[in-house]
């Protein structure tokens, strides 16, 4: 395909901004011998007519990809999408090159010196577009029944939507049949008894629906496939494994409350938790009197509380009405808002159960048979009777299901234990459909009614994916491949993917293959930076099309110009808006926007250098705050990290290469990075092009090159945070030495093949040629000839003679 | 294909283009504020006002979203036009007066602010709409939209709340002829 390709490229004049900067008559004139097979300038490619004038020489010249040179892509590529849809050009054969933001508003230099950046910009772009390759989109095929895993109440709503529409539904519940379900309710959801009624009636139908299968819960072993195809392995009482198989996983997870602590009010059996209370609900006997429900805990926050309350509430009109001669009383804190509607007010009064609020400032003191309290209304402390004091509990973790498929499944713990998806912000064309079902109150407070309405929704969501199936249009819109040949199944991708796209293997199955489910990928490309053996490809996102582009650019650049990559978010959007705030800055550097800095593989950066750029900089989100892929941004501080040290043993300033961070909404702060940077390397000379530098830059692009290395930095996985090292280390001092010991032998052993790689040596040839002591090198030359790295050839005057390749 | 002419010039394009994109490729300027080419014409800030003459009679319409027609004749800068947005400039002026562009536009219509002080003007919002349109057509998602109605009316998310189907992109950021969005964005935008 690559020779193949017709680009057509149209520049813009965008009414003057871009053409009242830039000369593009020079533009033309500089890319004059680029592989280019149309060229146009026109004032607005974007307008009616300029859409119109791309389409004709589509038909026309038959051309198959398309470069704008002019806007921002974020903005107009979708424009540009749906106005050539109708000639067949697809959004991935559409590249963009921002002129107006990247060079036309944030520079002061000439049309001419502009033009030649544009240059470089729009040649990087067109190298990049000549490796295109087709995509293909593959439709998945959605065959069989959903698993419904984890056994809260959200799946049986599931299960009964999935068989009301002809879609059969494992569900693993601990209870078998509806009245065990209906026992245990108040385990999970306290103060629901009141709806046991209604429940009941949709759980029979749930439990003798033909198109449901309730089986009994069991230990999961793994869960592994994707989409259309999971396999979900049962661990049996007798220590076999049972497979499953499903086309939709829906995880259905709640999260018990524990009793609150009580002990310290004491009162014996006149002083409940609201578990205990339902108890004696279910068992039908309650002692007239009196009974306060206090909610307190304030230390589980609002919501907590609200929750609290309505369970309250629930229980005493559940109580007012089964148990004539009981006296409900609910106190709340007034700090939240009472979650009753005016329906409900109506039917307290009509029962005479109380509703009081405390002032929460102060702790309410209970005495025997009655508890003070202080009122907001009027700031008096005042006193209720109880002969039943009823504590509610408190949320508490998810239960030890959650533990057994988080290991398998892209569902992380968030603050206070809460269970999140991997929620990924993107633009909506970015990523395919909702594919992975998360329910329960595992995932945040919700009370029964909240939980039903999820599981609903889960199933409506399967529906959607068996729908889309049957026309053939379930695919995705990223596309990884693994090369099985390369592909050494170390697991590490499936260890950094934070979209758990990359699949888990069966435990003990060994290293196999990988395979990618598109379904569950973001498309941020880590994986395929990180893995050790270069195996893993993001179709159109290859880090050889980053390679030809920068290659492309750097012909163009001067010696004192540097790169800069900018994410696609913080990076990238600072970047532009910089232009339309009219904040400009040094036209030195040239900006290369990439989906996530964690897409840039190590070796990219060390190309660069050994293309000769004087200096990097890396524009990203803020670490752990706002990265759009979780952990991209501080992936990426690894490799640059690593690129330091290396430039640092090559004997080059290690400040040549820097990374920053901006959020989406500063672009002086970009600007301020770049004029920093800048200013900081323009104290620095260019990098130095004599033959042993080259060779010393060689062997760093050598040395990331290596899977040891690419392993090491693999696994360090991220930024350290304060505390937390990577591996078995337990200082940063000692993670940081580890890792350059690595690096430093790793880059030794580099520049032993760059020097055997012309002539075979021995031993104080190599040195004499690397200028290093020969001590340095001799333990090093068994070990790379038992590696196969390099051959001993002979003996001469008492000294190996090595040569590169295998004996 | 449709003939017609701008300021005299013979010009042509095809049906569902509109005045302004057939004027704007031929190089001719017209002034706008609310339009951006990734969206579709809203007519918000009028500011693109020319006059038509459709053989009939002669009127001042907004170029952003008139469909050109077979032998109309546009003028673009005539007296009434230039009246009409001299008017727009000024309430613009009166409405955003800390907005650069805003100054510019007026200055370039010579005019200054007037009479119609609006009072307690903090951000520089007109409410062209860019913004809400940006995150509905190009990103497509609804995290911006207009709140209250009348003198009250404002830019937010959905129930004042910091929508949760904010991705943080900045394209708002970035459509935003004034730079009242950078007030903005840190109050709807997601966490």
């Amino acid at each position: 395909m690559k020779t193949e390709s017709k680009i057509g490229v149209f520049l813009c004049e965008c009414g003057g901004k871009i053409s009242g900067r830039i000369d593009l008559q020079e533009v033309r004139e500089l890319t004059r011998y680029e592989p280019w097979a149309h060229f146009e300038t026109s004032p607005y490619p974007c307008l009616a007519p300029g859409l119109e004038t791309i389409r004709k020489q589509v038909q026309d010249k038959g051309l198959d990809r398309i470069m704008v040179a002019g806007c921002s892509s974020r903005i107009m590529k979708k424009r540009f999408t749906n106005g050539l849809a109708a000639v067949g050009i697809q959004r991935h054969q559409i590249e963009m090159v921002n002129l107006k933001d990247h060079v036309a508003l944030v520079h002061e230099a000439g049309p001419q010196e502009l033009a030649r950046k544009a240059a470089a910009l729009i040649s990087g772009g067109l190298a990049s577009l000549r490796l295109l390759e087709p995509y293909e989109p593959v439709s998945l095929p959605f065959e069989g029944p959903a698993l419904i895993l984890g056994g809260g109440v959200s799946g049986f709503a599931a299960a009964r939507e999935l068989a009301r529409h002809g879609l059969e539904s494992v569900v693993f519940s601990k209870a078998l049949e509806a009245e065990r379900v209906l026992e245990e309710l108040h385990w999970t959801f306290p103060g629901c008894r009141i709806f046991c009624g209604d429940l009941g009636e949709f759980l029979r139908e749930v439990f003798t629906s033909p198109k449901i299968k309730i089986m009994p819960d069991q230990p999961i072993d793994y869960i592994v496939g994707g989409v259309g195809d999971y396999h979900v392995g049962l661990r049996q009482p007798d220590n076999t494994i049972t497979e499953v198989n499903g086309a939709a996983i829906i995880v259905a997870l709640d999260r018990e409350f524990a009793p609150p602590e009580i002990a310290h009010i004491g009162g014996g059996e006149r002083v409940l938790d609201l578990l205990d209370l339902e108890e004696q609900l279910v068992e039908g006997e309650f002692k007239p009197g009196k009974v306060l429900f206090w909610v307190n805990s304030p230390q589980h926050g609002k919501d907590a509380q609200e929750l609290a309350t309505m369970a309250a509430w629930r229980d005493s009109l559940l109580l007012a009405r089964e148990h004539p001669q009981v006296q409900p009383t609910v106190l709340y804190p007034a700090n939240i808002a009472l979650p009753l509607a005016g329906a409900d007010l109506v039917e307290a009064r009509a029962h005479g159960i109380g509703l009081m609020s405390y002032a929460p400032e102060v702790h309410p003191v209970v005495q025997s048979g009655y508890l003070s309290f202080v009122s907001p209304a009027d700031n008096l402390e005042h006193e209720v009777e109880w002969d039943t004091l009823v504590v509610p509990g408190v949320p508490g973790d998810p239960g030890a299901k959650a533990q057994e498929l988080l290991r398998w499944l892209p569902i992380y713990p968030e603050n206070g234990g809460r269970l999140q998806k991997s929620h990924i912000k993107f633009w909506p064309d970015q990523v395919p459909d909702e594919s992975l079902f998360f329910t329960g109150s595992a995932g945040g407070l919700c009370d029964l009614n909240d939980v039903l309405q999820q599981g609903k929704n889960a199933a409506r969501g399967v529906l959607r994916l068996r729908e889309k199936a049957l026309e053939g249009k379930l695919v995705s819109p990223v596309v990884v491949h693994v090369d099985k040949d390369l592909c050494e199944g170390c697991g590490l991708c499936t260890e950094i993917c934070p979209c758990g796209g990359v699949e888990h293997v069966k435990p003990g199955s060994g290293p196999v293959p990988r395979e990618v489910d598109n379904h569950l990928c973001s498309g941020g490309g880590t994986c395929a930076a990180t893995c050790p053996y270069e195996a893993v490809k993001i179709l159109n996102n290859t880090a050889q099309q980053l390679e030809a582009r920068l290659k492309a650019m750097m012909a163009r650049m001067q010696e004192n110009d540097i790169l800069g990559f900018v994410c696609g978010w913080g990076g990238l959007a600072s970047a532009e808006q910089a232009a339309i705030k009219g904040v400009a800055y040094p036209s030195g550097i040239y900006l290369v926007p990439v989906n996530c800095l964690g897409s840039i593989d190590p070796f990219i950066l060390s190309m660069a250098f050994l293309n000769g750029v004087k200096g990097i900089m890396l524009a990203g989100c803020t670490p752990k705050h706002s990265c759009h892929y979780h952990f991209g941004v501080d992936h990426c501080w690894y490799r640059v990290n690593a690129m330091k040290k290396l430039l640092s043993l090559a004997g080059l300033e290690r400040r040549r290469i820097s990374i920053g961070y901006v959020e989406v909404n500063e672009p002086n702060s970009f600007a301020r990075m770049v004029e920093s940077h800048m200013e900081s390397l323009g104290k620095l000379p260019p990098l130095p092009q004599d033959e042993k530098s080259k060779a010393k830059l060689w062997a760093i692009h050598a040395t990331l090159h290596r899977p040891r290395v690419r392993w090491v930095l693999g696994t360090s996985l991220r930024r350290p945070a304060e505390k937390e090292f990577p591996g078995s280390q337990f200082n940063a001092v000692e993670a940081d030495e580890t890792m350059l010991d690595v690096l430093k032998e790793e880059f030794l052993a580099s520049r032993i093949l760059k020097a055997l790689s012309d002539q075979p040596l021995n031993p104080p040839g190599i040195a004499r040629l690397m200028d290093e002591p020969v001590k340095n090198i001799t333990p090093l030359l068994p070990d790379m000839a038992n590696e196969g790295r390099i051959a001993l050839q002979g003996w001469e005057g008492g000294y190996p003679v090595y040569a590169v390749g295998k004996a | 294909m449709i003939t017609f002419s701008i300021n005299g010039q013979e010009v042509g394009g095809e049906e569902g283009w509109t005045v302004l994109d057939v004027a704007r490729w031929h190089g001719i300027e017209i002034p706008t504020l609310c339009h951006h080419e990734a969206m579709e014409p809203f007519g918000a800030c009028r500011l693109c006002a020319v006059e038509v003459d459709d053989g009939r009679r002669t009127r001042v319409v907004i170029s952003c979203m008139y469909p050109i027609r077979e032998g109309i004749k546009v003028q673009t800068e005539t007296p009434r036009v230039a009246n009409v947005r001299r008017w727009i400039a000024q309430l613009l002026l009166d409405e955003s007066p800390q907005a650069p562009n805003i100054q510019e536009l007026a200055k370039s219509f010579g005019v200054t602010p007037s009479r119609f002080k609006k009072t307690g003007v903090e951000s520089a919002c007109h409410l062209c709409g860019l913004c809400i349109r940006a995150c509905q057509e190009v990103v497509g998602v609804q995290a911006l939209t207009f709140g209250n109605r009348g003198v009250l009316k404002e830019v937010t998310s959905p129930y004042h709340r910091r929508s949760q189907d904010c991705i943080r992109c900045g394209t708002c950021l970035y459509v935003c002829p004034t730079g009242a969005m950078e007030q903005i964005f840190p109050l709807v935008s997601s966490e």
